[in-house]
């Protein structure tokens, strides 16, 4: 097959949409800066798949989003504002937290594990605004934070836009192998049939321990991007409605595809900033009307009715 | 040489007395049956073999082994395979990737962070559970995804799975259950073919043609009681057992 394979194919195609990104966002009727937003949410959505590929459903990732948010803000505004440091603490102390909660929530399966995980993640909301106020800013948020910096190298604008391609790339690349890993068979297993899976001598815990940490990961990174992007941090990040949304876009985009839950970030990014200016205060109903469309007609999400629409035009065609 | 050794194994759900003072012992390379009626205590003690149920007392030997209180996986590494009652597949994945998970949890164990090696280039490992598709006889179905498989096909595949450890015991919980008589018929011949490959299986089964035709020794259980252990021949004519199956005016 030679050096060319498909991977490597599908890889180079999509860093090429993610880099030229800005430049044909703008004909669509994006703006600046939505794009990187968009980046960043991507980020989140795919980390996200990575839990979903085992079947597990969680309703706190706000939690690593917003943990790793506020660990970047604090050390932005009282360490630092070069981001290196920012964003590893962000990323160990989120981490660190998902080892926490992932121990206490996968022992449970189902719709238990969905409840345990929005009682932690609201937990974490509550304190933040509560107990830890005085850290945090509480409802109004982390304020005041300096520009990012990066080897000196203000962080503004397109900086921000390439660092979070970067991160999206890379991302995508460790996503795919991981998925195409026996590592990855044992989580595709693990949503199929957990008995078995154990009774071919696997140790099931540990592997949904581990997927779950790796998409807390990616989540960490995404709310430490978002910092980074807005040198701002908001309580919303670490709401259930920022779960909520996780969700949404997985499924619109296609659970455990990969692609899907990063095209619905877009999608939904989108729809909420685009389409919002002509559909005003009903962009919420519309969505919600499209939600439930696709979840009734398209349970695959834009992935599979891209792949029924590609079966369909196949079969055309050899007609 | 016994591989597995039953020892005064007692197992009590409240009042009900599900095994009482249990002693089996399994010869290496024989294929050992275990019948009785409804409610004999057959599948709970499969259980109690593999991790799933602990007994309240008594002990059980694997290869010189005690094996009580580990859990399911740990039993299933150390050589035991199991086949459940309803075949225990992938049913969303291709009986490749099903035999394959199979043997990647032989090679790799319990537990491995092998994340960028890629599936592909095991060679290896697909050419093996190629190997024992072909054995099953599920060669030409590979691709396919395991839920649209027959029911019979479906005990084949999850033989195959069992078989990717190559475990030194394998545990049948009613293989033909639910299958239709030539569906039955060829699980006894692959049956027989794996067992001629020095094999140690312990079947539980109600049919009483799969257990003649396949066992070299039978142990019958009532009530959580042994009542017979012998070949064949010999516990085909045991009043005893013919009393529990029948009733008293049959013996």
């Amino acid at each position: 097959m030679g050096i060319i394979n498909r991977g490597t194919i599908h890889l180079t195609v999509f860093a090429l949409i993610v880099l030229t990104f800005p430049f044909w966002f703008e004909y669509t009727g994006g703006y600046a800066g939505l794009d990187t937003k968009i980046i960043i949410w991507a980020i989140f959505a795919l980390g996200f798949d990575l839990l979903l590929i085992t079947g597990y459903l969680s309703f706190g990732h706000a939690a690593f989003f917003g943990i790793s948010a506020y660990a970047t803000g604090l050390m932005l505004l009282h360490y630092s504002s070069n981001i290196i440091e920012a964003m590893i603490v962000g990323v160990v102390v989120s981490t660190i937290a998902a080892v926490i909660i992932g121990f206490l929530t996968l022992r449970r399966t189902g719709i238990y594990f969905s409840v345990l995980t929005l009682a932690f993640g609201e937990m974490f909301h509550t304190a933040a605004v509560s107990i830890f106020s005085g850290l945090t800013g509480g409802e109004n948020g982390l304020t005041g934070l300096p520009t990012p910096t990066l080897f000196g190298e203000k962080m503004q604008g397109s900086n921000v836009f390439y660092l979070c391609a970067i991160f999206l790339i890379i991302g995508f690349y460790l996503a795919r192998r991981i998925t195409r890993s026996p590592f990855g068979l044992m989580l595709k297993s693990l949503k199929s049939n957990q008995t078995r899976l154990e009774y071919i001598g696997i140790n099931v815990q540990f592997y949904k321990n581990s997927a779950f940490v790796l998409s807390s990961i990616y989540a960490a990174v995404a709310g430490s991007l978002m910092v980074i992007y807005e040198p701002y941090v908001a309580t919303e990040f670490l709401e259930w409605k920022t779960s909520g949304t996780l969700v949404i876009m997985s499924v619109m985009g296609g659970v455990g595809t990969l692609f899907g839950p990063m095209i619905g970030a877009a999608f939904m990014l989108y729809f909420e900033n685009v389409a919002s200016v002509f559909l005003e205060e009903q962009w919420l109903l519309a969505l919600g009307i499209m939600f439930m469309a696709i979840v009734v007609y398209l349970p695959g999400g834009f992935v599979d009715g891209y792949k029924r629409m590609m079966r369909h035009w196949v079969k055309k065609n050899q007609a | 040489m016994a591989i597995l050794v039953v020892n005064n194994i007692s197992k009590h759900f409240g009042g009900l007395q599900a095994l009482f003072k249990v002693n089996i012992s399994v010869e290496a390379g024989t294929t050992h049956s275990l019948i009785g009626p409804n409610g004999a205590g057959k599948s709970t003690l499969l259980n109690v073999l593999t991790g799933q149920i602990e007994p309240n007392e008594g002990s059980v030997v694997f290869k010189d082994r005690p094996l009580l209180n580990i859990t399911p996986h740990k039993i299933n590494q150390l050589g035991i395979a199991r086949v459940f009652q309803t075949p225990a597949i992938f049913p969303e994945m291709v009986l490749l990737e099903n035999v394959m998970a199979a043997v990647f949890a032989s090679r790799d164990g319990a537990y491995k962070f092998n994340l960028l090696e890629s599936r592909r280039h095991a060679q290896s490992v697909a050419n093996f559970a190629i190997e024992i598709l072909e054995q099953v006889g599920l060669q030409h179905k590979i691709r396919s995804e395991a839920r649209f498989l027959s029911r019979g096909d479906k005990r084949r595949l999850e033989l195959a799975i069992c078989l990717a450890h190559k475990p030194s015991l394998l545990l049948l919980d009613e293989p033909t259950a639910g299958m239709a008589r030539h569906e039955t018929e060829s699980t006894i011949e692959l049956l027989r073919s794996i067992s001629k490959k020095n094999m140690t299986i312990v079947i539980v089964e109600h049919d009483m043609n799969v257990v003649f035709a396949l066992s070299d020794t039978i142990t019958v259980l009532s009530q959580g009681q042994v009542i017979a252990e012998g070949i064949p021949d010999h516990v085909r004519g045991n009043p005893a057992v013919i009393e529990a199956y029948l009733g008293k005016e049959h013996a």
